[in-house]
This record gives structure tokens, sequence and C-alpha cells, in this order.
């Protein structure tokens, strides 16, 4: 067994069965021998997972940080979440900020999307301007 | 006349929908798409396939031009327009006309007429039907809105004369939001619809969202099909629908379907109409506006077509054909309980961001009172272009809770993956105790997920990880279009994982 699955020994002492049925479907069998049938695909940089309506992905241990953690990112730099088209830049470069001002209004599908301070601070540098499109993980403008 | 081709000016879903029609009427079905869609499912079932434009929707979905040459090129005659895009242009239902071309929907004239909430609004006041308190003023600086905006009195609703889809609306509860207000509402609306126009109203709280299905041919027959329920909306986008809607007692209901009807009579109304009301308070006592009309298909038709046993798309297609209704009002009923769950390729957890991507593994579900109207199968790309809207599940059911444990049941049968989806929060909206006590406004969602705080950082159970453990070992890599590694099903192949059977892991 692969070296990913090691989380599952530790985490999970009780016995759990995974048994393949073909056409990418697995039929789960939980210690109480509750039966569910997931699906799985390979994906780049992981494995996508549905279960009972619920869908996870599974970055590859030794992959690059999901695309999500960048828009999530509440550190320094702010990035956009989405392919999109800066509509206003709110603040100018040393401006102090307060959590939850609105920095940066981008636009997709016709929907305004406020990019908003994750925390009080000051702007380090503007990295984007109106008109600009930007896609995922572009960074923004970073916070100090 | 005799409708024999029909292009199909839209994509997705709603394409899928009209090409199916055609196919049971004997007529030929053209999907009309654009460059990103032209290994779209659409473009795959239709009889033939015409190339309208790159894949920016004004160049493409939106060019009068490009459809009427499509139609031409194709040799159509007649255009469905499905909903969004062109659908309430009464521009291009015009220059359908005037290409000798039967447009499937109202005249240009009705479009023209509804589609202005203004005059739509001052026509439904002198039917007689109540209207919600607002204006247009015809001086539309930002100081002359924020005055009527006063005078109207806060709260009020600020959004877009032209247009729909929630686009550019803000609500506004203290008169310092006004100037943010405006200038938002303002850009959103130029940018959308070409037009800065702002129409100021009453909001009124916590309205419930109910619609009246109309249905009008040229011989003067005016129906309706009874309501659907939209009440449960993100950011003014419905996310599920119903019909019957759990507000309307018997009286209210047909308080509502008579003023529906009478706006669509004095409307001069043609074909397959929505009637939008909002409802505040309860029981017979209950009021209702009108809030606008759709002169169109609505995404959520099939909600009616699951109660009533109509089929609209049909009875478009005969009705703009010249035909009488295939339906008296007496022999149309409503029977059992529907719910609609729009499936969109977006993430619930961060702001309902649209996703695009392929779609590596795709299964509807199957299950008995079950519908699912897609526009996407294995291996389709979503695209950052259009509508994130994926597919529709709708469920039927004698009574609303079995409609509503039939569609969640359905919901975690439905394996999406590639992109990430909205099927586990539709789940949590319909497993929710207050919708299933029908407890429900168009504020529902923001206060569950106000109430439910930031989402958490997901913990993947154990049986996840196992999986996707065993798909890295055992499963096809890169995994596109149903491929899957030959003797995996019934094949003599020997499997490491079924020689795993029973061992702890």
């Amino acid at each position: 067994m692969s070296s990913e699955a090691e989380p599952l020994t530790s985490e999970s002492p009780e016995a759990l069965v995974v048994r393949p049925l073909g056409d990418r479907r697995y039929l789960v069998t939980l210690a109480d021998g509750t039966q569910r049938v997931a699906l799985a695909a390979r994906g780049a940089g992981g494995t996508w997972v549905f279960l009972r309506g619920r869908t996870f992905f599974i970055p590859d241990a030794g992959a690059s940080p999901a695309r999500s953690a960048a828009a999530r990112d509440d550190g320094a730099a702010l990035a956009a979440p989405m392919p999109a088209t800066v509509v206003a830049v709110n603040v100018e470069p040393g401006a102090s900020v307060s959590h939850g001002d609105v920095l940066v209004v981008l636009e997709a599908m016709k929907m305004e999307l406020p990019i908003k301070a994750p925390r009080d601070g000051r702007i380090r540098r503007i990295l984007c301007r109106a008109g600009e499109l930007v896609q995922p993980g572009s960074p923004l403008l970073e916070l100090d | 006349m005799t409708i024999r081709r029909i292009l199909i000016a839209n994509r997705g879903e709603i394409a899928v929908r009209v090409i199916r029609a055609c196919r049971e009427m004997g007529i030929t079905s053209v999907a009309a798409c654009s460059d990103a869609d032209l290994h779209a499912l659409p473009a795959t079932l239709a009889d033939r396939t015409v190339r309208i434009g790159p894949p920016p929707a004004a160049e493409s979905y939106l060019s009068i031009g490009a459809i009427i040459d499509a139609a031409r090129q194709s040799g159509a005659d007649a255009i469905h327009p499905g909903y969004g895009f062109l659908s309430e242009d009464a521009a291009f239902a015009a220059a359908c006309v005037d290409a000798g071309i039967v447009f499937i929907g109202p005249p240009a004239a009705v479009i023209e007429r509804m589609g202005s909430k203004v005059a739509a609004r001052r026509l439904a006041a002198e039917a007689g039907v109540p209207v919600v308190p607002g204006q247009a003023p015809e001086d539309q600086s930002d100081v002359s809105i924020a005055g009527a905006a006063k005078a109207i009195g806060l709260p009020v609703l600020i959004k877009p004369s032209e247009g729909g889809g929630g686009i550019g609306m803000k609500a506004v509860h203290d008169h310092r939001e006004l100037p943010g207000a405006i200038a938002q509402a303002r850009r959103e609306a130029e940018a959308a619809f070409g037009d800065g126009t702002l129409y100021v109203e009453r909001l009124i709280e916590r309205p419930r969202h109910v619609e009246m299905q109309v249905f009008a041919d040229d011989l003067g027959q005016v129906v309706h099909l009874f309501e659907r329920e939209c009440s449960l909306q993100r950011r003014h986008q419905k996310v599920i629908e119903e019909s019957p809607s759990t507000a309307l007692t018997p009286g209210l209901r047909g308080r509502m379907a008579d003023a529906a009807l009478a706006v669509a009579r004095a409307a001069g109304y043609r074909n397959a109409g929505t009637v939008e009301f909002l409802v505040a308070g309860h029981g017979d006592a209950a009021e209702f506006y009108f809030l606008e009309m759709n002169t169109r298909l609505q995404v959520e038709h099939p909600v009616t077509e699951l109660v009533t046993g109509l089929d609209l798309v049909r009875a478009q297609i005969l009705v703009a054909a010249g035909a009488p209704l295939p339906w008296r009002q007496d022999a149309i009923l409503q029977r059992g309980h529907a719910i609609e769950a729009r499936v969109y390729a977006e993430d619930p957890d961060s702001h309902d961001l649209p996703q695009a991507g392929r779609l590596l593994l795709y299964r509807e579900p199957v299950h008995p009172g079950v519908r699912v109207d897609a526009g996407v199968i294995e291996g389709s790309d979503v695209t950052v272009h259009y509508d994130p809207l994926l597919a529709k599940l709708i469920g039927w059911g004698e009574t609303r809770d079995i409609a509503r444990a039939r569609t969640i049941a359905a919901l975690e049968q439905f394996a999406i993956l590639g992109v990430r989806t909205n099927v586990g929060f539709l789940i949590d909206l319909l497993a929710d105790e207050r919708f299933a006590s029908g407890e429900i406004d168009t504020g529902f969602i923001a206060r569950k997920r106000e109430a439910s705080g930031a989402p958490a950082a997901s913990v993947v159970p154990p049986e996840v990880l196992a999986v996707a453990a065993a798909s890295r070992t055992h499963g096809s890599v890169g995994a596109g279009t149903g491929n899957r590694r030959p003797g995996t099903v019934g094949g003599g192949e020997p499997d490491p994982w079924t020689t795993l059977r029973g061992t702890r892991v």
C-alpha cells in the first residue's frame, strides 16, 4: 500500500474495507457493517471522491497547495479567487485598512465580488489595476 | 403553418430540453453553438450544429445578427430562444419576424412592454393588480435616486430598470449606505445591460417569491398552470423551486391566478409566460404584489410540468405555429408536489464562486419520481464564459415530504467530480428543519449561512481517504470520458484490491 494512506492506520483503528466495483465505483464497508458506494476520479494533483452527496478533493502527497488555499490566504498577499476583471481598486499604497474594508472589486459573470481586508493592516503594494483581467491566484495587493 | 426545423439560440440544459421536444415532434433541431460549445452536449444531440461565433456571449449567443444568419444558413423556419440571452429581447423577436422566421415566444411589442419594469407595473396596476410602491426617477442623478429612496421610505431595493436575474440589485436599510449602493447598482447595470437606469422600490421584508405560470394562444385563450414557489435564493438567484407553494391557501391561490390572468390579458400575451409576485403574510389574509412578468420559458418550468403532467416546451412550439392551446383551463390540475434543485459548478464555501474544469466523472441518479435535465455529460468542459448551471434535478412525490425525501436521496447519488459543485449545499437546504416545515422566505439562505458562520475546515472522513488511496493504487490515472482500465469490470485480471478484502487499512 502506498505511503499516502498512512493516516488511515493512525486515525481509524476500526476495520474499514474498500472494494473496487469497477467503473471507478468503490464499495465502502464501515466497521459497523454499513455499506456505501463511493466514486473516485484521479485529477491533476490529487483524487476526487464522491460519497453520499459530498465531494472531496484529496491532494497527492507533495502536491502544491490547492488553488483554494490562495483564495483564502489571509497572509500578506491577497489573490484573485477566479478569472475576473478588476473593476475598482479602492486603496493606495501606504493606506491603513481595517478588517472587512473592500480593497478591490472584481467582476466575473456579471457579478461583483468584493475583495475585503482579512485583517487590519497597511497596504504595502498594489499589484493590479482597474480594467485588468486577472487569473486565479494572481496577487492583487500586499498587506503589511 | 407547420414548423419543420428549429434553431436553438441557447446552450446547456435548456438547449438539450428543446432538442428533445423537437425529436418527439418530428422537428429537425439545429444547435447554435459558440466556439466554446462546439463539443458540448447540445452540439452532439442536435440533428445539426451551426457555429455562431467566439466564446464571449456578446459575439455569439447575444448577437442578433449571428443568430439570424445561423437560422438562414441552416434553413430553420423557427427559433427557440430558451431563457436568458436573447429570450427577452424585443429587437431579436422583431428581427426574427423580419427574416420570415417564427420566434417561439410572445410578439416583440409584448416583450418590449413587459420588459420595462415601469411600463409593466403600470399595466398591472391598471388591470387592478396590486404593485409594490416604487419609481424610476426621470432625473437619474445619484441625488435624485437617493431622494426617491427617502420618499418611498427605507428599506428600499435599488435595481436596474432593465434586466433581471438579481444582477445589480442592492438592498438599503440605512440612508448612509445609499451612495455606495447607487454607484454599485449603476456600475453593474451598465456592465450587464448597457443601461444604467435605476429603479427604486420599497423592500418588502421577509417576502416569499411566488410566480404563476400562464400560457396564451393566438385564438384568445389564456390559461394558468398554477404557481411555483421560488423563495430559496442566494443573492437573488433561485436555487430551489417547488410547486405547490406552502404559502398559498386555496383562496389566495385563486386570487393570484386571477391576477396573473388579468396581467396576461392586459398585455395581449402569447405563448408561455410567468407573472412574478411577492407574498407577505400568512393564510387567506396574505398580501401579494405584482413584481414583473417574464416573457419566456423559466428555468424552473419542469416543476410545473411534473405537477400538471403537461409538456410546456411542446405547447410553446404548437402555439408558435398558430395552433390552439392543447389544454383547457378546467383540465389543468395540480397533482402531488415537485421540488427542483439547481446543480451549479460553484463553491458554496467560497462565495459561490463559479468553478471551471473538466467533468472527470458524472453520474446522474436513477430514482423513482426523479427527473434530471442536464446540459453536460462525463468529459464535458465547464468554462468560465457562461452561467455555471450544470443540471436541474427535480423530485416528484404525492406529498411535499415525499418529494423532499426523493430529491435528497437522488442528490446523494448525483456524483460529479472534477469541479466543485453545490450538491452538498442543496442537500443541507432540503434537509433543514425550517425548510421541511415550509417556513421559508427569500432571506432563508442568507440567514442560514450567517447562523452557521464561516465554513469550517472540511474534515475528511477516513472512508474517503481510504477510497482515495484505493483509487490511487487501483484507478486509472487522468481518467476522462469514462475510460477505465480494461479488466476492472468482470475481467480476469488479478486485482490487488479484491484480494485485500477484509484487510484492515
